[in-house]
């Protein structure tokens, strides 16, 4: 008969799921975007990549041996801050100043606050934010991709430095603002290439068919819900159609400021990142609107061309105070008490 | 379907558990083992216990009322077997851990016959006075089957306030592997029919409608035909309902069906509705019809490490260990017992715990499935993905709950609304990172109920 009895709580079934199955679920999101930005940058893409997931996990391998905890590097957790770090770089960032990004992502973005799920901000993006205050000039020299040599007219673009080097999208539009000239024929022309992705940017933001091809499976595998990427995009270009309106002539059209820069990839790969976000749909649109708005913020008005970064960043902060605000009540109303 | 029903009705959220029907859905139901010793539990129902109206010693009759009660809310215990009183002493409680018993050794142990039952042809829910058959429901120590155990009686008592509107009939069995409830409405069909009509006339309810998942075409047509030739009864309908766990929740059956929300800490009376099992609806008309106590029930014996899974009419009182070896064994060394279904019963440690009138089945989980259920594998940190808000039937957030529990913060707890929690166990199913969500909200909630009766630890 039996000799070995179990008891325990129910449930006693349970979903084949697990978070390494989430957070590689994630990763695999990330793949046309790593594949887009190995075709565009080449072997430095790869090697970016490589070194910035070597780098977390190695951190966290290392924290986790000093706080004497378990390895965790079993949730590829590390893995997806890598590799989302590399993603937000640019292409032309050399690996050591990768590496140390990488460090800063894990230490101070995670396992200063107690490791995964603990962390209030998204650890890439402290990385990032590190890495942009510190080396300001590296972070905003941004690689022409390999399959063009000169894509854009004279803006910043370098012979002197060994590999050719141009303003991103968005720093055009930013200057086009400044100087209040013709915004139009330029950003029609450059649509279709922030569509594709041959354009300058970080690694994985450029092409917005990659992003959208990893997003749909994040949403088609239930990874993500559809309420923050729609928040963030439905915002922004809310935001930018409103500028557009307003001047037609300074800012460039709505669509462009939804496939250039990091928007797309911020809204499916980085505003999403289920720790550093609310946790209630009221709160996730809350949420996804606050990064949009921010971002279009910075864009149009803020003196840096980008502002995902921040937006996330900031968002994050308010994060505890959107879960205090969207409440769930039970389905049967607030008890009687 | 008419004007204010549609297929498919159902609560929000929710989680799609497998199945696992199909090892006893096709099985009918048969009697189970001969048993030399029972133990009536005098605490079997939502209340206060019976009180014990035997001595060691005493003999007894074969539905000889053996536990008394005197509280409103309470059902007393029969015999279901005629014998000696061997002993009164503690005995395993699936949920209460021990509690009092009277143990009966049976004068004669024979397999139970299955109850014969013949509606007569002139029967007339009409014919009965309502106070009548709540009396009788009373006497046969009725509370509902369907697993919460709440006396049937005080449920369907007539001229209660507000007055009952709605008959709602729960036929869902929304539970993975559990088939005793389809057995009884394939194979009772009249039975159950006529107990629904006769707990209708008691609680004076104008509608009545027959919950069933959708997962049981049988059952609905059998209903269905039941209805149509009883005749002259257009007020009892049967509803399809998507099938979904926990679909037979009471107040998810209840927002499913009438698309009415029961209050937070509230019981279905408060809006007008009497919810009652099938197998508690077949309990009713053997009570007022044939006089019959409620002695034995269906229990379905299944699980993939049963050798012989099947459905059993076994006499209440049976040690599960008698009914698991009647059913040719476990076909593993270690294996998970639980009393109920893999969802929401409770695994036992104790086989001689015996079968209460609310356990419709034993389930036996193989070492594989529990292997892959939460507490065996490594909980890892909450990474707030929302899965378990995404499934919470009562639209709680049963991660902040669990957490303020964990963290013995439980005016936290409370103030996320702890004691809306209906215990379905969606959350924990879900959990990624292998949370005891449900296992946290329980234990919170018993920690409450400790600190407000001032009770030591």
């Amino acid at each position: 008969m039996l000799k070995d009895i179990t008891v325990s709580f129910a449930p006693h079934i349970s979903q084949p799921l697990s978070t390494r199955r989430v957070m590689i679920d994630v990763a695999v999101g990330l793949l046309p975007a790593m594949a887009v930005a190995g075709i565009y940058f080449r072997i430095h893409a790869l090697l970016l990549i490589g070194t910035c997931v070597i780098w977390c996990a190695a951190t966290e391998w290392v924290c986790n041996q000093i706080r004497r905890k378990p390895n965790s590097l079993g949730d590829f957790s590390a893995v997806v801050t890598g590799i989302i770090l590399a993603l937000s770089l640019p292409p032309g960032l050399s690996l050591w100043a990768a590496a140390i990004g990488s460090v800063v992502s894990i230490v101070v973005g995670k396992m200063a606050f107690g490791g995964l799920g603990a962390n209030v901000f998204n650890p890439a993006m402290v990385g990032r934010a590190f890495l942009t205050a510190s080396f300001g000039v590296m972070m905003t020299t941004w690689t022409v991709p390999a399959s063009i040599d000169a894509g854009m007219p004279d803006l910043s673009s370098d012979d002197t430095v060994d590999t050719r080097t141009q303003a991103t999208p968005l720093a055009w539009s930013k200057t086009a603002i400044k100087d209040k000239n013709e915004a139009k024929t330029y950003s029609s022309r450059l649509l279709f290439s922030t569509v594709t992705g041959e354009v300058a940017g970080s690694l994985g933001e450029t092409s917005a068919i990659a992003i959208l091809l990893g997003g749909a499976y994040l949403l088609w595998r239930k990874t993500i819900g559809f309420h923050i990427p729609a928040a963030v995009l439905g915002s922004a270009f809310a935001a930018a159609a409103i500028a557009y309106l307003v001047n037609a002539d300074a800012y460039v059209q709505p669509f462009f400021h939804l496939t250039s820069g990091a928007l797309l990839f911020g809204a499916f790969f980085i505003a999403t990142d289920p720790v550093t976000a609310p946790l209630t749909r009221r709160g996730m649109w809350l949420f996804g609107i606050g990064v949009g708005t921010v971002t279009m913020v910075i864009r149009i008005l803020g003196e840096y061309p980008e502002g995902m970064m921040f937006a996330v960043l900031l968002m994050n902060a308010v994060t505890p105070l959107i879960d205090r605000l969207c409440k769930r009540i039970p389905a049967g109303g607030r008890p009687h008490a | 379907m008419t004007d204010d029903l549609k297929d498919g009705c159902t609560f929000s959220r929710g989680v799609h558990p497998p199945e696992s029907k199909h090892l006893t859905e096709d099985r009918p139901i048969e009697p189970g083992p001969a048993v030399g010793e029972l133990s009536i539990l005098l605490s079997q129902h939502i209340g206060a216990p019976c009180q014990a109206a035997v001595m060691k010693g005493d003999l007894v009759e074969a539905g000889q009322r053996i536990g008394e009660c005197q509280a409103f809310v309470c059902a007393p215990a029969h015999a279901p077997v005629a014998g000696k009183v061997k002993e009164l002493a503690l005995k395993p409680h699936p949920v209460l851990g021990r509690c009092q018993a009277i143990t009966i050794e049976a004068q004669d142990p024979t397999p139970p016959s299955l109850p014969s039952f013949d509606l007569p042809a002139d029967f007339d829910p009409a014919r009965y006075k309502p106070d009548e058959i709540c009396e009788a429901v009373r006497d046969a120590g009725l509370v509902g089957m369907g697993g919460a155990g709440f006396p049937t009686s005080v449920k369907i008592q007539p001229d209660a306030k507000p007055p009952k509107h709605t008959l709602l009939v729960n036929g869902c069995e929304c539970e993975p592997y559990i088939t005793c409830d389809y057995r009884i409405m394939l194979e009772w069909t009249d039975q159950v029919l006529a107990g629904i009509r006769l707990a209708q006339r008691a609680c004076g309810a104008s509608k009545v409608f027959i919950g069933i998942e959708d997962n049981k075409p049988k059952a609905i047509e059998a209903m269905s035909a039941a209805i149509a030739r009883a005749g002259s009864t257009g007020d009892i309908r049967v509803v399809p309902l998507q099938t979904k766990y926990p679909q037979g929740g009471e107040r998810q059956l209840i927002n499913a069906v009438l698309g009415r929300t029961v209050p937070t800490g509230g019981i279905p009376p408060m809006i007008g509705v009497v919810v009652i099992n099938v197998a508690t609806a077949a309990a009713i008309a053997d009570a007022v019809l044939y006089n019959r106590p409620l002695t034995h029930r269906v229990v379905t014996v299944t699980g993939e490490a049963i050798a012989r899974p099947g459905n059993y009419y076994v006499p209440i009182g049976t040690p599960v260990e008698a009914l698991i070896e009647f059913c040719g064994g476990v076909t593993e060394k270690s294996a998970k017992v639980v009393m109920g279904g893999p969802m929401m019963g409770l695994a036992i440690a104790d086989l001689t715990t015996p079968i209460t009138k609310t356990g419709g089945a034993v389930t036996v989980l193989t070492r594989h499935q529990i292997g892959q259920a939460k507490f065996e594998r490594r909980q890892t940190a909450c990474i707030r993905c929302g899965r378990c808000l995404e499934v919470c039937p009562e639209n709680l957030n049963p991660t902040r709950i669990a957490h303020a529990v964990k963290s013995n913060l439980l005016d936290v707890a409370e103030s996320h609304f702890i004691g809306a929690c209906i215990e379905c166990g969606c959350c924990s199913y879900v959990c990624p990172a292998n949370i005891e969500l449900t296992g946290y909200i329980k234990t919170g909630k018993i920690f409450l109920a400790r600190q407000r009766k001032k009770m030591p630890a």
